[in-house]
């Protein structure tokens, strides 16, 4: 048996048991997301990559910032921390991987700064300019977080949820003892279709459509496995008794109206066995002020316009670019849309 | 008695290559250069991906200084003994796939060893563990070819740096010293810095199975100090390398020095 090994076969493979990716629910961030890099960014952008590297490595010794991932990561570990207290043995865990095309001269300060925010990452990968979406596959990557929308897409269409995130001007507190996660409806959770409708003949379509269509499931959207994998955990939480203070809730903000287009959204969730623990029906009011009450932290929307909206109001929102959203002008507002 | 030795066979209408004062010498198994075929000529092995990327590294790098002297120079090595008709045979193949500048040697087969000490082989590939293992023994850096690079890239060299917090070596599978492995990758990373971040012919790559990010900070630092500053760094926390070998793609392995 030889295969991948080279000079180094010094493992004797069956004394350490590896750690199985398809196990774990697998975050992998990007360092732009996790970590506050503009600085940085500025130096690439205007002295070139040679005067980016060597910028890096002399500021080796000065961590980076929190980003706007890291209060996600930080409650990611939070949950872990719980999941091992009950399950002591249990691969069934967040896992954090961090990903970057950066080249590895510049690993030792994001290690570094690793270390100095005590974040439980064990994995890396640093790309040096390759694309990082192979790995994410060979690592059943369950949710990928970047800075980069052509990177997100490439992910969504490898079959990865995915989102683009931003760094918001100021940002409201979360919790450090529960992971809030809120989710669009439309073209996050579900596909686009409904909204296709909604774009193309106007609400009353829609309100009709949907209607019609009560008792059919609407398709997958990007981000459906997402929320499976925190279902999955949820029910180990709620299988040693922990169903009021379980340190995961999800939540689903919408436009949906409850009494009538919800109904699809909800018997379409029911059906897919997927619980969501508040859904939020706000029959077309901004989503803002209502984000701001659920403070997660993180929420995914396909909308630019709700995603600034989110951010204006100190919410850290994530865009999902995918579906029709995506061929309109997000500084329009839509009359009452999904 | 036959005292046949060791032969160095130059194709007489070549003009023999002059051996750069400060050459790399990379040796490669012959059995790892062509694959058994019928007919006349050979095909092309696992190493062909590996002998075009070189190639292409020793072309960019007269490109950026054409007295450039420390450069690669391949030998292709029989590590058996081979027969006068054979020997032909694996010259026209040579020819016939564009490798006659390389310079072949002929040995029998209790003493390839000897032959890669005297051409002076900073490291002996090949894709039998057993070859590598009794060139390391006579103290020639050895390492084996990633059977995957069959497939490989030909344009870029890719050498994987591997370091591991499992300091035994299995039997039998001991491959160099700590210094021969630090000399030679000091020497590619003083060829790395001949180019440039992008676009490099020569990529150095550093994986790091297990200890988490603070192993790989000590591994990065260490290849660091000795010259080699990498392109890419894994870090897999323990999960199994086989996942992403088939991405990582290197020619071959190298073991990053322990602490």
């Amino acid at each position: 048996k030889n295969g991948h090994s080279g000079v180094n076969s010094r493992e004797c493979e069956s004394v350490f048991v590896s750690p199985r990716p398809e196990n774990a629910v697998t975050i992998a961030v990007s360092t732009r997301v996790l970590f506050r890099t503009e600085k940085e960014e500025k130096v690439f952008e205007q002295q070139g990559i040679e005067e980016y590297l060597r910028y890096q490595m002399e500021h080796e010794n000065e961590p980076f910032a929190p980003g706007p991932a890291f209060p996600f990561v930080k409650a990611l570990e939070t949950v872990n921390a719980r999941l091992r207290e009950l399950y002591p043995q249990s691969e069934e865990l967040f896992d954090i991987v961090l990903v970057t095309y950066n080249h590895a001269h510049v690993g030792v300060r994001f290690i570094n700064t690793i270390n100095h925010h005590n974040l439980f990452i064990e994995r890396f990968c640093m790309t040096g300019g390759g694309s990082p979406i192979g790995y994410l596959k060979a690592w059943h990557t369950n949710l990928y977080l970047s800075a980069n929308a052509d990177k997100v897409r490439e992910a969504l269409a490898e079959g990865i949820a995915a989102a683009t995130m931003f760094m918001p001007e100021k940002q409201t507190e979360v919790s450090e003892s529960q992971l809030r996660v809120a989710f669009d409806g439309d073209a996050v959770l579900f596909s686009d279709e409904s909204e296709r409708i909604f774009k193309a003949h106007g609400l009353d379509k829609f309100f009709q459509h949907e209607m019609d269509n009560e008792d059919t499931l609407l398709e997958n959207g990007p981000l459906k496995s997402f929320l499976e994998a925190l279902g999955k955990l949820q029910k180990k939480f709620y299988a040693k008794g922990h169903r009021l203070d379980c340190p995961i809730r999800t939540f689903l903000v919408t436009a949906r109206s409850a009494a009538s287009s919800g109904i699809r959204a909800l018997k379409t969730l029911r059906a897919w066995g997927l619980e969501i623990d508040e859904a939020l029906f706000l029959a077309g009011a901004p989503k803002g002020p209502m984000l701001e009450k659920i403070r997660p932290h993180i929420y995914f929307d396909d909308q630019m316009f709700h995603i600034e909206g989110a951010a204006e109001m100190g919410t850290i929102a994530a865009h999902v670019p995918y579906g029709i959203a995506q061929h309109h002008n997000s500084r329009k507002k839509p009359a009452g849309g999904t | 008695m036959e005292a046949e030795m060791v032969e160095t066979v130059e194709k007489p209408d070549v003009i023999p290559q002059v051996v750069a004062e400060n050459a790399l010498i990379v040796a490669v198994s012959v059995g790892a250069v062509f694959a058994a075929e019928e007919g006349e000529v050979y095909g092309a092995g696992v190493a062909f991906p590996l002998l075009q990327a070189v190639q292409t590294v020793n072309e960019r790098l007269l490109q950026v200084d054409p007295s450039e002297s420390e450069r690669f120079e391949v030998i292709l090595i029989s590590t058996n003994r081979v027969q006068q008709q054979q020997k032909e045979r694996l010259q026209s193949s040579a020819s016939a796939h564009g490798l006659h500048k390389h310079r072949f040697s002929f040995a029998c087969e209790d003493d390839f060893t000897d032959s890669l000490r005297q051409s002076k082989v900073h490291l002996f590939l090949t894709t039998d563990s057993t070859e590598a293992t009794r060139a390391a023994n006579e103290g020639v850096l050895s390492a084996l070819l990633n059977p995957l690079s069959a497939s490989g890239p030909s344009e870029q060299l890719r050498v994987l740096f591997c370091a591991d917090a499992i300091l035994d070596p299995s039997p039998g599978q001991k491959t160099g010293t700590h210094e021969a492995v630090q000399a030679f990758g000091s020497r590619l990373g003083k060829m790395r810095q001949r180019f440039g971040v992008g676009d490099s012919p020569l990529s150095l790559v550093l994986l790091t199975s297990h200890g988490g990010v603070n192993r790989c900070c000590s591994a990065l630092k260490m290849l660091r100090s000795d010259g080699v500053d990498v392109d890419e760094a894994y870090c897999l926390g323990g999960t199994p390398r086989g996942l992403i070998m088939p991405l990582l793609r290197p020619h071959f392995l190298l073991a990053a020095a322990e602490e």
